[in-house]
């Protein structure tokens, strides 16, 4: 498949080792813009756009950051936890670098976990995108949506 | 059938004649020629063959620039103002500079060609950096998560440099990761132990150098590294000091307390170190046994998350509450800070709000 050039650089930016271990697309063998259509299919399905899941992960983001790497209730069930590390990541889309650490989410009863890290809450807001399947950081929309736009979301 | 093959002849054809072109025209137009770079308003002035990057030029002098990624464009450390010559910012580098950088003429070193004549600002300190090859003389568990490694100099043979300085560690191409990249460690060995360093190395998922260090790096193995950079360390003064880690921040807390035991420094200084749970705390014994012998030196390791089976009778809480338990007004105290960017910022905030001065609040800007 050809790409457009801006697309190239950010495929190319993705590739294992380039900004991190084993990059963004995971075990994912579709085209980054098949990726990209899928999920904006799902998020769409779901009644909701990027922006607003983006904002969910921020507020879980945010209240476990104030842990200081200690779990922390976000809501009824769900506990997360913020494990920074020091020094910044780009996007693989040039338009920003962000702070380098992950989130992890975990609903006590169900065991679903999610992870992700800042880089991911602006990729999903910026770019739709959610990283390749297999990928450390992928965050499933219809996972996100199952257990942070109800009722017991973030408070 | 043979208009097909015809105009596939065509086409490759041209494609060829182009790609000579394209030689062509990068060995006689994208030749520079050779281009001077003036540094610090001509204190010092460099001749060097145009068409690499100012990052690669600079290097080949014996100039480093500090540098993570490797020149791609991404961590943003090789920022340097550029007063003359710099031309247009690059796509890739604009959205790593901030409005302020920007129209003070920052650019990323890493994304500027040297094309004609330039004229850099260098920070002094940059020219004591220097490169070294060492070996792998120890490598040390601290924690299930944090390693110490002991890197014995090659070339040069010794390292000048004061305590609470940091390095940065060259990872070698390896698996999926195709060129060498850079990352940052704080050395936790003493000035005085000049011809070795010590680092503590905390595992970071996906990290591309950490995750070398601790699958593949072994005794006895070859690393290259440059250094030192930075500027967090010890005051020439008498103030009281309190230290605040976590994790792997105790890395340069480490070499700064052996330091202070060398030099016969008695300053008074309180260390907090915060961990989650007591898996997580290291070098306790050695700490403990320093307190013992620096009367003015005390040890408080706190526990964010202690579990049942750590049987913990010590002090329990965020790193920041505990602080601010043991503490009060902070405004003749030297605050000296080392971790994640989040505990630095929430230090940073409890010791304002108890008196400390900002300039007397001191951290490395990597965290």
């Amino acid at each position: 498949m050809k790409h457009t050039p801006e697309m190239q650089r950010v495929i190319d930016r993705m590739r294992p080792g380039v900004l991190t271990l084993h990059g963004f697309l995971g075990a994912d063998r579709r085209e980054l813009e098949e990726i990209l259509d899928v999920d904006d299919s799902t998020v769409a399905g779901l009644g909701v756009t990027h922006a607003e899941l983006a904002r969910l992960l921020q507020d879980v983001l945010e209240q476990a950051a104030a842990g200081l790497g200690t779990k922390v209730s976000v809501a009824d069930r769900l506990r997360a936890d913020y494990r920074e590390v020091m020094g910044r990541i780009p996007c693989p889309w040039g338009d920003g670098s962000f702070q380098k650490g992950e989130v992890t989410l975990v609903d006590d009863e169900t065991g679903e976990t999610l992870r992700f890290s800042p880089l991911s809450i602006h990729m999903i807001a910026a770019h739709g995108f959610y990283d390749g399947r297999g990928s450390r950081f992928r965050v499933e929309p219809a996972a996100l949506h199952r257990m942070l736009h109800t009722d017991r979301g973030p408070e | 059938m043979q208009l097909v093959l015809k105009a596939t002849l065509i086409m490759s054809g041209i494609c060829a004649v182009l790609a000579v072109l394209l030689l062509i025209a990068e060995r006689y137009l994208a030749n520079y020629g050779t281009c001077t770079i003036r540094i610090n308003a001509g204190e010092k002035a460099l001749d060097v063959k145009g068409g690499r990057t100012l990052l690669q030029s600079l290097m080949d002098e014996g100039i480093f620039i500090p540098s993570a990624c490797g020149g791609r464009g991404t961590c943003a450390y090789c920022k340097l103002k550029i007063t003359e010559g710099g031309g247009e910012v690059v796509p890739t580098e604009a959205p790593l500079l901030t409005e302020e950088e920007l129209a003070d003429d920052v650019r990323l070193s890493c994304q500027v060609k040297v094309r004609n004549d330039l004229a850099v600002v260098i920070p002094e300190e940059l020219f004591l950096v220097s490169e070294y090859r060492g070996i792998v003389e120890r490598i040390r568990d601290l924690t299930h998560d944090i390693k110490e490694l002991r890197i014995r100099l090659i070339e040069p043979e010794t390292i000048p440099f004061e305590a609470g300085r940091y390095i940065q560690l060259e990872t070698p191409a390896y698996g999926d990761n195709p060129e060498a990249v850079y990352r940052a460690y704080s050395l936790s060995s003493t000035p005085n132990d000049n011809r070795a360093i010590e680092l503590i190395i905390r595992l970071v998922p996906e990290g591309i150098c950490t995750t070398w260090v601790f699958t593949m790096l072994k005794e006895g193995d070859a690393v290259v590294f440059n250094g030192p950079y930075g500027e967090f360390g010890l005051t020439d003064t008498d103030r009281e000091m309190i230290w605040i880690a976590g994790g792997s921040g105790l890395a340069p807390f480490w070499g700064m307390i052996r330091h202070m035991r060398e030099q016969k420094i008695g300053r008074k200084c309180t260390f907090f170190f915060g961990a989650l749970s007591k898996r997580d705390l290291f070098l306790t014994e050695e700490l403990r046994t320093l307190e013992k012998e620096m009367p003015n030196f005390t040890y408080i390791p706190a526990l964010s998350q202690p579990t049942p089976d750590d049987d913990w009778d010590g002090e329990t809480g965020l790193i920041t509450e505990v602080v601010d338990r043991h503490t009060g007004d902070l405004s003749e105290t030297e605050c000296y800070l080392c971790g994640s960017g989040g505990m630095i910022r929430a230090a940073a905030k409890m010791l304002e709000e108890k008196g400390a001065k900002k300039e007397m609040i001191f951290y490395d800007e990597f965290t």
